[in-house]
């Protein structure tokens, strides 16, 4: 069987307001990934790469001004085949220069109520998320069996009280919380960070949906603790075939759950293809700055022959100040002479380099 | 022989919980142990990296070994001088050879400043020196760290997190320190600027004969850059030895879930071990729980694989520090 994709993004544009530099954010500036079904799609990036704001842009979580201003979010789900934005883009108009966007206008009101009547049969029901922050999932005026007894009511046929109760004290069960009996009544408040991000794994999966969205689920957890959300979560995938989109800065995580994987830069994806062969330090055809990445974490060599870390030099995008060519040129080691000129003055698309393997660099395309 | 520059003996720093439940009773306050006997030395020239989970007590090592907290009992021995509880004058000057990298970014960079006044003002303290000398002292430390002149008229919030770091370690350098506490000198940053301020310190130190105590739950990174490791438990240190011995051939059962939990590593190496040795019930500790005997046994799994056996648990047999040769010293009655 060929995988078909349940959640296929397409130039998904995401932008902020920043007022004291009176410009644009451009968190997440063109972006496109495809979430196959039974699979777990990772992305990976530094901080302020667009992560986060491409997984709310899904959910249609995005508060702050202008927010989403174009693009598609086709889901295809067995209930559900929608653009998420579909019609949406009516309440926004764009004035652009040089293929750049230099001015936005957009009907707020429209879009969130256009934006709601399509979400609120998809949020929570056909796309679960976890955030990395529990507070902005847990209530923390209701004890956690409860919440979890009320997703489940809400998003799936289950609908009598004691069922769905004995169904929330089974995924407690499942996300191995010790003594579930026990947290089932207790608030989220004094649970620790890995208990946290259990429940709320239990409570997205509870409303069974098509796709579970996971935010940074390790990030700030000890490692100890960290080593038994990835067991967990790699049992949840091999066990039940939960389609996954996994959100984390940690490659090593990354690398031990996904099937394939996106490496995400100054809101766009760098390279994007099968896992094995993206994250692996001897892959061929791989973006400068993935090879750089790598190659930066202590391996087992390095730290045995004490060397030093091979940094890479320069900082992390500011994405404000977007240079017309590749993100990634004043940071870039591998450029030449040969191809400088396209690097400085434009930026590269993403392409196919390989059976499903794609790479935004101007070195693989002549 | 390099000499010893610091040395810390059975060390304990107590806190009292001031909003502790019991307080509404008007019992004591209960007390925590934050560091609860701590013994180990660092040579010039030397890092000590220093690891456990968050709250097992790393910081208040760090801070009370530079006086920052004041310790509760144990003697702290700097370049040979009993400085654990010398008086505030004396430590003044003692500020100006040992020194701390905070975690927090912002922590020692006051928001109001420009970059030149922070490390002007940081240089003018410790040392009488004037303007046009100053002037000098700051491009040297600029280049020290590799900072760009340029960034010297910021304020603190305009810099990326890198340069904040880097701003942190020329403030350090700039009072003349020689022992270093760095914590979690690199948790805050991006992967990509990891690896610039790890070479850096090792590169600093190198040049300028500095010692760390090099504070990190980032486990490779710790390997990489100290020549020994202790790992600490609920306020004791567990393990102490070289490194690499630390981290391929624990002895402490603690060390050896640490060190496998290493996502990347439990793959490959040896996991027939890492799975006798992993723990199932994975709770975290707290300092409520009366300690009895060994603290790691009610998570151990070989106290547990070994049927519980009563040495373990017996108030009067805490397992203690026991040199094993090759300066390895491990604290547990069944080392694995
Ligand atoms: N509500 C918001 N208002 C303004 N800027 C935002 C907002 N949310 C995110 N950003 C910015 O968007 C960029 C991408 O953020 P995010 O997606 O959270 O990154 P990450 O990859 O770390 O998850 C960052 O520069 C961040 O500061
Ligand atoms: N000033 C303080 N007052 C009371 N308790 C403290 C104080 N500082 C630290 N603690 C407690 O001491 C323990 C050890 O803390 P810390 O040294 O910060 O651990 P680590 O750095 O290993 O995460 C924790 O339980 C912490 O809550
Ligand atoms: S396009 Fe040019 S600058 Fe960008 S990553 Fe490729 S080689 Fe480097
Ligand atoms: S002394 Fe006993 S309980 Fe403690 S670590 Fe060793 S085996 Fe485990
Ligand atoms: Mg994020
Ligand atoms: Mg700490």
């Amino acid at each position: 069987m060929t995988a078909v994709p349940i959640l296929k993004i397409e130039d998904l544009r995401t932008y902020f307001h920043s007022r004291s530099k009176q410009a644009f954010i451009r968190s997440v500036d063109g972006v496109s990934l495809e979430v196959m079904k039974g699979q777990t799609l990772g992305v990976v990036g530094e901080s302020g790469s667009g992560k986060s704001v491409t997984a709310l842009s899904v959910l249609g979580l995005v508060s702050a001004g202008p927010g989403v201003i174009s693009g598609k979010i086709g889901l295809r789900s067995d209930r559900i085949q929608k653009d998420l934005l579909e019609g949406l883009g009516e309440f926004v108009k764009l004035t652009t220069k040089d293929g750049k966007i230099m001015e936005v206008s957009k009907d707020v009101a429209g879009w969130r109520r256009g934006a709601e009547r399509i979400m609120s049969k998809v949020r929570g029901k056909e796309i679960a998320m976890t955030f990395q922050n529990p507070g902005s999932s847990l209530n923390p005026f209701t004890p956690v069996g409860k919440q979890i007894t009320e997703a489940i009511r809400l998003h799936t046929s289950t609908k009598t009280e004691r069922e769905a109760k004995e169904r929330a004290l089974s995924w407690l069960h499942r996300v191995k919380i010790d003594s579930p009996r026990l947290r089932f009544d207790h608030y989220p408040y004094g649970l620790s960070g890995g208990m946290c991000q259990r429940i709320m794994i239990a409570m997205a999966l509870a409303s069974e949906p098509s796709l579970l969205i996971t935010d940074e689920p390790t990030t700030g957890l000890d490692a100890t603790i960290q080593s038994k959300i990835v067991d967990l979560l790699e049992e949840l995938k091999s066990e039940l075939g939960i389609t996954t989109m996994l959100i984390s800065h940690d490659i090593s995580i990354i690398s031990q759950l996904s099937d394939s994987v996106a490496v995400m830069y100054g809101g766009t994806v760098f390279e994007y293809g099968p896992t094995k062969e993206v994250l692996s330090k001897r892959g061929n055809s791989k973006h400068p700055y993935t090879s750089a990445l790598l190659a930066s974490i202590p391996s087992a060599q390095n730290i045995r022959e004490k060397r030093y870390l091979q940094a890479i030099e320069g900082d992390v995008l500011d994405t404000i100040n977007i240079p017309t060519g590749c993100r990634f040129y004043s940071r870039c080691s591998r450029m030449t002479e040969r191809i400088r000129e396209r690097c400085v003055g434009h930026e590269p698309d993403l392409r196919e380099t390989g059976s499903r393997h794609k790479v935004r660099c101007w070195l693989y395309f002549d | 022989m390099p000499k010893t520059i610091l040395e810390v003996m059975d060390l304990k720093k107590h806190f009292t919980d001031r909003k502790g439940l019991f307080h509404s009773l008007g019992e004591r306050h209960p007390s925590i142990p934050a560091v609860d006997g701590v013994s180990f030395y660092i040579k010039e020239n030397e890092t000590v990296g220093l690891v456990g989970e968050s709250g097992c007590g790393k910081t208040t090592v760090g801070r009370t070994i530079l006086r920052l907290e004041k310790p509760t009992s144990g003697k702290i021995l700097f370049d040979g001088k009993d400085i654990t509880s010398i008086p505030t004058d004396e430590l003044r000057r003692l500020r100006g050879q040992m020194q701390m990298i905070f975690q927090d970014l912002d922590a020692a960079l006051n928001p109001k400043m420009r970059i030149r006044d922070i490390l002007s003002e940081a240089i003018t303290v410790h040392h009488k020196i004037d303007g046009a000398e100053a002037g000098k002292r700051i491009s040297d430390l600029l280049e020290q760290v590799s900072l760009k002149k340029s960034k010297l008229s910021n304020f603190p919030h305009e810099l990326s997190g890198g340069e904040k770091r880097r701003v942190g370690v020329a403030r350090v350098l700039s009072v003349g320190a020689k022992f270093i506490v760095a914590d979690e000198p690199t948790s805050a940053l991006d992967v990509s600027i990891q690896a610039q301020i790890v070479n850096l310190l090792r590169d600093l130190q190198k040049r300028l004969g500095l010692s760390y105590l090099f504070i990190s739950h980032d486990l490779p990174v710790v390997e990489l850059i100290s020549h020994k490791v202790a790992v600490m438990y609920l306020g004791k240190i567990v393990e102490i030895g070289l490194s690499d011995r630390i981290a391929s051939r624990a002895m402490h059962p603690y060390t050896h879930i640490l060190w496998s939990s290493l996502v990347e590593k439990q793959n490959k190496e040896n996991p027939q071990k890492a799975k006798s040795v992993q723990a199932d019930r994975w709770g975290v500790f707290d300092f409520e729980r009366p300690v009895s005997g060994c603290r790691f046994a009610p998570r151990c799994p070989v106290y547990e694989s070994s049927g519980r056996p009563a040495i373990c648990i017996d108030p009067s047999t805490e397992p203690q520090l026991e040199d094993i040769g090759g300066s390895h010293q491990v604290a547990c009655h069944f080392p694995l």
